[in-house]
């Protein structure tokens, strides 16, 4: 084929490897996401609690600054708790940009019947999906554990004492709670992305999955006077799995405490059921039963 | 090297048998897929796809097991589909580079085939446009060329006229006779249109609830049947008739006058008027009938009986 000539000519040339397709869908999605004006403004109101958060430890680390700005020279001290703040924020943020992210990912793919021609190219539908989680964690990560570990570091280099090798406990929870709640909403994202055919419904969906079952939890909790309704609320579930894998000090009472297996079968659970959501959506051809 | 081979080929879906013992082999340049809505034709294409699973005998697509190497008969095929399939928000240029990079193009190459395969197939000047703005003959054309763009060995195509008008018909048509004869792609077409099979294709597999109700060669089929002739006459028909069975046709007359013969080979059409000098008839209309694909297609549909069985001999 010729620009020119408008010949047809066959493709002689060298292929890329097999495994470097999901790497195009990832270099594709993550383009579609970065497409909009509305995600660069996202990212960047993600940023603004990190810089709030780094005034934060630069004043805590700098009693002259401190002094000059909050005109009394009452320390506070950067801890768990800080960073259990910081992680806080960041990932519920994060909820609000995997929303908006998600849904323009699979959407737009499934909205044109986009599968039968994706998925007839040497490319499995493990590899679409893997591609599109993997354009959405990288989406999600410098939102997430991204900044917290670079605070973490500044907080090591700016603190007087040995302050870095005694708080790595802090830094090891950082990034595994921010990657068990990227992964998780990531999953949950393309999954509700895979059913729900229009955009906006399917950004209201994922707030929907998060925010319903935690007051269907919520009354649970309080009518039938058991802590288990909290395994519906995602906010609790995740505040105290961050909790721990930080080591900051649990803010709820003993008897509302859940155990750290439960919230991880939960997790599970629900990957499972978006699993099984994509696995039925996600098909080059629908196979009429019956 | 059989473009596609079918061994015993049975698919099943949602219980119900969709594909019912195919066994054929096919080699021709362009492949003609024809049948009845519901008859097996779109998931014979995705099983050799790979997107159903035989559950009894096997398909080969240029000798690759559909099941086994379905990675390798994707990287082989382009694949325009029947109903819309496209990313709207794309622009042409952008959906057909993907597509070509998925397809295993380096990025570099994927964007200057995209560019010509735009360009091939007509859609130049809008090759910037996204897509959702294209009018149904440009997404047709879109759909084949990102099939095209990685350079296949075999096209599919289903129903690729569905929905044009009868310019842009004629102008896809035009481009796979173009794409037939450059001779490095085999083409296998699937449609209701019996003209676009007869245009483009030189074998047909025609399907009938599931089974084969026919694979041939359509020009050796033509040329099968290329002595049956049709004469309308008047005079003494039924001496002219026993002459030419001396002469080992086989002929049949009717009342009205008209004659139907099949001529053995060595005898030509102008035997017929010195035969009928011979015998005081008059040919007053000579038809020498080829077989049209709709002959093929009407008899694998109805079960018809040979044409001999026709004839009154």
């Amino acid at each position: 084929m010729s620009v020119y000539k408008h010949e047809y000519r066959a493709y002689t040339g060298a292929l890329t490897p097999l495994w470097s397709r999901v790497v195009v869908v990832v270099r594709y999605a993550i383009a579609e996401a970065w497409s909009s004006r509305i995600t660069v403004a996202l990212f960047i109101l993600s940023m603004l609690p990190v810089v709030v958060y780094l005034v934060g430890i630069y004043l805590a680390n700098n009693s002259l600054a401190r002094a000059i700005i909050m005109r009394r020279d009452n320390g506070f001290e950067i801890g768990a708790g800080f960073f259990l703040n910081l992680l806080a924020t960041q990932c519920w943020i994060a909820l609000g940009i995997s929303a908006w992210i998600a849904p323009r990912l699979v959407s737009f793919d499934l909205a044109d019947n986009a599968l039968p021609i994706l998925l007839s190219h040497p490319i499995s539908r493990f590899g679409y999906v893997m591609g599109k989680l993997i354009a959405l964690l990288a989406c999600l990560s410098p939102v997430t554990w991204i900044p917290c570990l670079l605070l973490f570091a500044y907080q090591g280099y700016s603190s007087a004492h040995p302050w870095f090798m005694a708080n790595l406990r802090i830094a090891g929870g950082l990034l595994v709670g921010s990657l068990l709640w990227i992964a998780f909403l990531s999953i949950l994202g393309l999954a509700i992305s895979a059913w729900v055919k229009w955009r906006v419904v399917a950004t209201g969906a994922i707030f929907a999955v998060v925010f319903v079952p935690a007051g269907i939890g919520g009354i649970i909790t309080g009518v039938l006077r058991t802590r288990w309704g909290f395994l519906l609320n995602a906010p609790v579930m995740m505040t105290q799995l961050w909790q721990r894998l930080l080591g900051a000090p649990e803010m709820m009472r003993d008897q509302l405490h859940l155990p750290t297996v439960a919230i991880l079968i939960v997790l599970t659970l629900v990957c499972g059921i978006c699993v099984l959501m994509l696995n039925a959506r996600i098909r080059g051809r629908e196979v009429v039963r019956g | 090297m059989s473009v596609i081979k079918l061994d015993g080929l049975e698919v099943r879906l949602g219980g119900r048998i969709v594909l019912d013992g195919l066994a054929g082999e096919m080699r021709g340049k362009a492949i003609g897929l024809l049948g009845p809505n519901g008859a097996g034709k779109s998931t014979l294409i995705n099983t050799l796809l790979g997107f159903h699973f035989p559950t009894r005998g096997s398909a080969h697509v240029f000798d690759m097991d559909t099941r086994r190497q379905r990675a390798l008969i994707r990287q082989s095929v382009g694949y325009m589909p029947e109903n819309d399939s496209f990313i709207g928000s794309m622009t042409g240029v952008r959906f057909v580079r993907y597509m070509a990079e998925l397809a295993g193009l380096p990025a570099r190459e994927a964007l200057e085939r995209a560019h010509e395969a735009l360009f091939y197939v007509g859609l130049g000047e809008v090759r910037y446009r996204k897509i959702n703005t294209y009018s149904l003959g440009m997404k047709q054309l879109i759909k084949l060329a990102q099939a095209l763009a990685h350079g296949p060995r075999l096209l599919i195509l289903d129903e690729p006229t569905n929905g044009l008008d009868p310019m842009a018909r004629q102008r896809m048509i035009q481009t796979l006779q173009q794409i037939r004869k450059e001779g490095s792609i085999h083409l296998l077409i699937s449609s209701h249109l019996l003209a676009d099979i007869d245009q483009t294709c030189d074998e047909v597999l025609i399907l009938k609830n599931g089974r084969i109700a026919a694979l041939c060669n359509i020009e050796e089929e033509r040329r099968s049947h290329r002595n049956f002739i049709e004469l309308e006459s008047a005079g003494p028909a039924d001496e002219f008739c026993n002459s030419l069975r001396g002469l080992g046709c086989e002929c049949a007359s009717f009342a009205d006058g008209r004659i139907k013969l099949v001529m053995p080979g060595g005898i030509e059409s102008r035997d017929l008027y010195v035969i009928a000098d011979q015998t005081g008839m008059q040919i007053r209309r000579m038809h020498r009938r080829r077989d049209s694909l709709e002959d093929i297609f009407m008899r694998a549909m109805e079960g018809e009986p040979e044409r001999r069985e026709l004839v009154r001999l």
